[in-house]
């Protein structure tokens, strides 16, 4: 299939630039474009934002309006974080029962046909969910961290089911919380939200490179942090990772150092994908059909990268870098079954914001406002004193 | 009004001297304007609150003239500071004394209206000083500076009776109001660094890692330990260490000028003593010499550094705690991402600015170990007069009045001079020897001493006697456990637990300390177990293997110590000295907070 119409409803990787951000979402849009320039990605597709924009039928809208004017009856905070939670869950379950209307489901069943038969792997097939949210202003791209992505889907039920899931995610408690707070947007106004389709990479280790140091700033020299298996211990901040600083230029190997690597992230047994293996789910990044496993004491002091592969992830962060024009962090993922160079993996990059926001290209950086007030934080968290 | 010339100026209070103040109330001897009383023994109604051994300010035993000072310490001082700082949930210490031993309680907050009255003081205060904590503590700095200035250089000897008198009454009012300073900065800077230590937790890390961010800052201690160090490879290069490693510090300088170099190596120690020489080796006790006096514990540490073969690289063990410190903070930002990371770095930048741990081991120097010289210096002064005189039988004789007894005699004629009061001296001076007995009874008494009185409590509210003195919950569980089951504990404990203070594994001997004066005994490699550490006892970690204590939490001196030397420490274990003996053979994991009895000494 080449090239598709703008009421698509389904767009495959192959086909996605830069500028489809506004149908697939910025996640999705700058991953086609990366794949379009020759890097490797894993294998997938978009299901449009258009596509789920007002999919959930009238029976459903009309339960979801009146959960949410009862609850707005209780204030405006909806009478609490445990009361909030309760709310979330009523709605949650509400979307995740719909299905698919006709049109989408039977658009994603030929996509899923179609990947499962380009990757070789048939109905064996794993696959990530990613929500992908649609807007550009700073608002909506904070709102897009409150969606979840679901890791390890197998078979076209589960994929239908885990779409309306990222969809639901948008009603997370924390999702609804953002909203309340942050105003704006009314728990009643649809998710702007397209959803990615992408083959899960088995890794072998995975992780992030920063194409500058995160902690201080210093363009100089890259950060590799990585861990063995999926990179989802990594992202989740759940080990201490394997921890490389690349030089600039030069691609020496400044620092060193193997992390305490307790644990890892790896896929789950046969259930894969399946309801039990949610459960344990809850983060913005769910962790669907992935287990967090002890790390074989044979691995846990050994690093997960050796000093080439480090090398060669940071010299594509770069050239990312230099395509995008500004600092970025990159997540990749070495393929278990696949030498380097052919079996890394880019499965995503974004902007690096804390740096690159915080020096501005022209004119004096603005002093950022103080987030941490020694005096009135001691006086809450340390001395208890009520009402501060 | 006409007022002729001959009209009298004096109205006399003769019609209203009385000695109650209302009919049935006498004033307590001592008494002044307390915020919550002044220094006593124990009373009844003491068993209704805990009360916690301070044997790592006082551990011998205060001799009456020290109880002056110890009011103006920490029963006076920390009052007056925690008011005018306005701490929420605390009015500061008082002390209770068991013979001559020193136990502090605290004063809780407990109304609403008090605590949230404070808080608003407290952000009034607190703050100021904490945006520019630089030039505050510098400010702070320079008064204690320029008073010892004032002090140190004043002729004692060549003064009239009152001139020396009015020195005494100065070096007492230096004293309370150096005092005063100490407590002011201590609650400011614990608040800082118990904020950063919250929120360490509330963003998912360990609070108890936010001390070993902030460790690594250079001391006037580190500094004197590094001198210690140098006169000790000083010694190796003139060939003069044999009297240094075998002499008794008494007959240690005649060895040494006997020796060809020992005088060059003598002169040395002696410019090193004028700029290192003025500390005490405790707080608040008047009995104790400066170094100057008597340089023993400075022998002593060179001495033991020599006796470690190894010797002790000190710029390698500062390079590696900085490595590590800074290696600890950049682990911590990759733990945190976002908005905590820019809270992260702000209340490190706070505590950078204003660090407890810092001045915990700083201000020493400026204040505990050194406020009381003035003040010894004029008693032993005027006790010498009072020798020749034939009033006492020996200048350190005053040590054993109180301060109201010596001030009364003075007061009443004894500061024209030593002729004066002869019959109030005798009156006094009979009580002397008594008093000397009792100090004896009651310093040898001192190891036996429970750790803590009265009602042990679930939970302590007051957050900086948890970190400072340690006493967490688990600790209070041992001491509840430990009164349970009878003195002592059972003979079936294996393994203590404590906080975990500085990360690795030692085994090896035990050596059980409980006053700074027997450090000398120390060997190198063994592991020091003792009640809980403080400035003096620096050194000795240049050549233990590891470090346990009875007291302390995250922000106490062994643990800061033992960071910086790079060596294992658990604190806080409540009964580590009552459980392990000298020889026992033990196993510290500082990073389990554990300690394990391998085998007794008998075994």
């Amino acid at each position: 299939m080449s090239g598709s119409p703008d009421g698509e409803a389904v767009l495959e990787l192959g086909v996605i630039r830069a500028g489809d951000a506004g149908r697939v979402g910025p996640k999705m849009a700058r991953l086609g474009q990366l794949a379009s320039a020759g890097w490797r990605v894993p294998d997938g597709y978009a299901v449009t934002a258009s596509a789920l924009e007002g999919w959930l039928p009238a029976s459903a809208q009309a339960e979801l309006h009146r959960l949410f004017s009862t609850a707005a009856a209780g204030g405006t905070d909806y009478g609490g974080h445990q009361r909030l939670a309760a709310l979330s869950e009523q709605a949650r379950q509400i979307i995740e029962g719909q299905p698919l209307p006709s049109p989408v489901a039977d658009a994603v069943a030929a996509a899923q046909a179609r990947l499962e038969q380009r990757t070789g792997r048939g109905g064996a097939l794993r696959v990530a969910v990613r929500s992908s949210a649609v807007g550009e202003d700073g608002r909506a791209a904070s709102f897009a961290g409150q969606y979840e992505t679901y890791l390890g889907v197998r078979g076209l039920d589960e994929v239908l089911r885990h779409i309306a899931k990222c969809w639901a995610s948008g009603y997370s408690a924390h999702a609804l919380e953002y909203r309340r707070r942050f105003g704006g947007s009314s728990p009643l106004r649809a998710n702007d939200l397209a959803v990615g389709v992408l083959e899960l990479v088995d890794a072998r280790s995975a992780g992030v490179a920063f194409t500058l140091d995160p902690v201080t700033g210093d363009r100089g020299r890259l950060v590799v942090e990585a861990n063995w298996g999926l990179g989802e211990s990594v992202v989740s901040g759940q080990v201490t990772p394997d921890y490389w600083t690349v030089e600039r230029g030069s691609g020496r190997i400044l620092e060193r150092r193997v992390g305490a690597k307790l644990v890892w992230s790896v896929l789950a047994g046969a259930g894969a994908g399946n309801a039990d293996a949610e459960l344990g789910g809850t983060a913005a990044e769910g962790r669907s059909g992935t287990v967090l496993a002890p790390l074989p004491a044979e691995l846990a002091q050994v690093p997960c990268l050796s000093d080439d592969e480090v090398r060669y992830i940071c010299r594509q962060a770069a050239a990312i870098e230099a395509a995008e024009g500004t600092p970025q962090d990159v997540e990749w993922a070495i393929a278990r079954d696949l030498e380097v160079p052919d079996g890394v993996f880019f499965l995503q990059h974004r902007p690096e914001t804390t740096w690159s926001a915080a020096v501005p290209e022209s004119g004096a950086a603005p002093a950022p406002a103080p987030s941490f007030d020694p005096v009135q934080y001691a006086l809450r968290n340390v001395f208890k004193v009520p009402g501060t | 009004m006409d007022v002729s010339a001959d009209s009298p100026r004096v109205f006399p209070v003769d019609d209203f001297v009385k000695e109650e103040l209302y009919p049935g109330y006498k004033q307590a001897f001592g008494s002044q304007p307390f915020v919550a009383g002044p220094v006593r023994p124990f009373s009844p109604a003491d068993n209704a609150r805990y009360w916690l051994r301070d044997s790592l300010h006082f551990s011998e035993g205060m001799v009456p003239a020290s109880i002056a000072t110890l009011d103006d310490a920490q029963t006076w001082g920390a009052q007056l500071g925690a008011e005018i700082v306005g701490v929420p949930p605390t009015r500061g210490s008082v002390n209770r004394l068991a013979g001559t031993h020193v136990y502090i309680g605290t004063i809780d907050v407990d109304t609403e209206w008090q605590v949230q009255a404070r808080a608003a003081r407290f952000g009034q205060y607190v703050s100021p000083i904490l945006a520019d904590f630089g030039s505050y503590w510098s400010m702070r700095a320079g008064e204690l500076t320029s008073a010892y200035e004032h002090f140190d250089n004043l002729d004692l000897a060549g003064m009239s009776p009152a001139e020396l008198w009015t020195v005494l009454r100065d070096a007492y009012a230096f004293h309370r109001r150096a005092w005063f300073i100490h407590f002011e900065v201590m609650y400011v800077l614990t608040a800082n660094y118990l904020a950063f230590y919250a929120l360490a937790e509330e963003i998912g890390l360990s609070g108890s890692q936010v001390s070993s961010f902030l460790s690594g800052q250079q001391t006037f201690y580190s500094q004197t330990d590094q001198e210690l160090w140098r006169l000790a490879r000083r010694a190796q290069s003139l060939g003069v260490t044999e009297p240094l490693l075998h002499g008794s510090p008494a007959d240690m300088p005649a060895r040494l000028l006997a020796l060809p170099n020992g005088a060059q190596w003598l002169a040395d120690f002696d410019a090193f003593l004028a700029v290192y020489g003025q500390r005490t080796e405790e707080t608040c006790r008047i009995d104790t010499p400066s170094w100057i006096e008597d340089p023993s514990p400075a022998l002593y540490s060179i001495g033991t550094f020599l006796a470690k073969p190894a010797g002790f690289n000190f710029h390698a063990a500062r390079e590696a705690a900085v490595a590590e410190r800074d290696a600890q903070i950049d682990q911590a930002r990759r733990a945190v991402n976002g908005v905590n990371l820019a809270r992260f770095n702000e209340a490190l930048a706070s505590n950078q600015a204003a660090n407890f741990a810092w001045w915990n081991e700083e201000h020493n120097y400026l204040i505990d170990r050194r406020a009381a010289i003035p003040v010894r210096r004029a008693t032993l002064e005027l006790g010498a007069r009072l020798t020749d005189a034939g009033r006492i039988a020996r200048p350190d004789d005053l040590f054993f009045l109180f301060k109201p007894e010596l001030f009364e005699v003075m007061e009443s004629g004894g500061a024209a001079g030593a002729d004066a009061g002869r019959g109030q001296w005798a009156e006094l001076a009979a009580m002397i020897p008594d008093r000397r007995a009792y100090f004896e009874h009651w310093r040898e008494r001192g190891p036996s001493l429970p750790t803590m009185l009265g009602t042990i409590p679930d939970t302590v509210p007051d957050p900086i006697m948890i970190e400072v003195f340690g006493l967490s919950g688990h600790f209070l569980e041992t001491l509840r456990a430990e009164s349970r089951s009878g003195s002592g504990g059972g003979s079936e404990v294996v393994e203590i637990r404590g906080f975990p203070a500085a990360k690795g594994v030692a085994e090896g001997v035990a050596r059980v300390i409980t006053t700074v004066g027997d450090l000398h005994t120390v060997l190198p490699g063994e592991i020091l177990v003792c009640g809980g550490t403080t400035t003096e006892w620096t050194p000795a970690f240049g050549v233990i293997m590891a470090c346990v204590c009875d007291t302390g939490g995250s922000l106490t001196h062994a643990a800061i110590v033992s960071r910086e030397y790079g060596i294992p420490c658990v604190v806080g274990t409540a009964v580590a000295t009552t459980m392990i003996k000298t020889g026992d053979r033990i196993r510290v994991d500082g990073r389990a907070g554990t300690v394990q009895v391998l085998a007794g000494d008998a075994a």
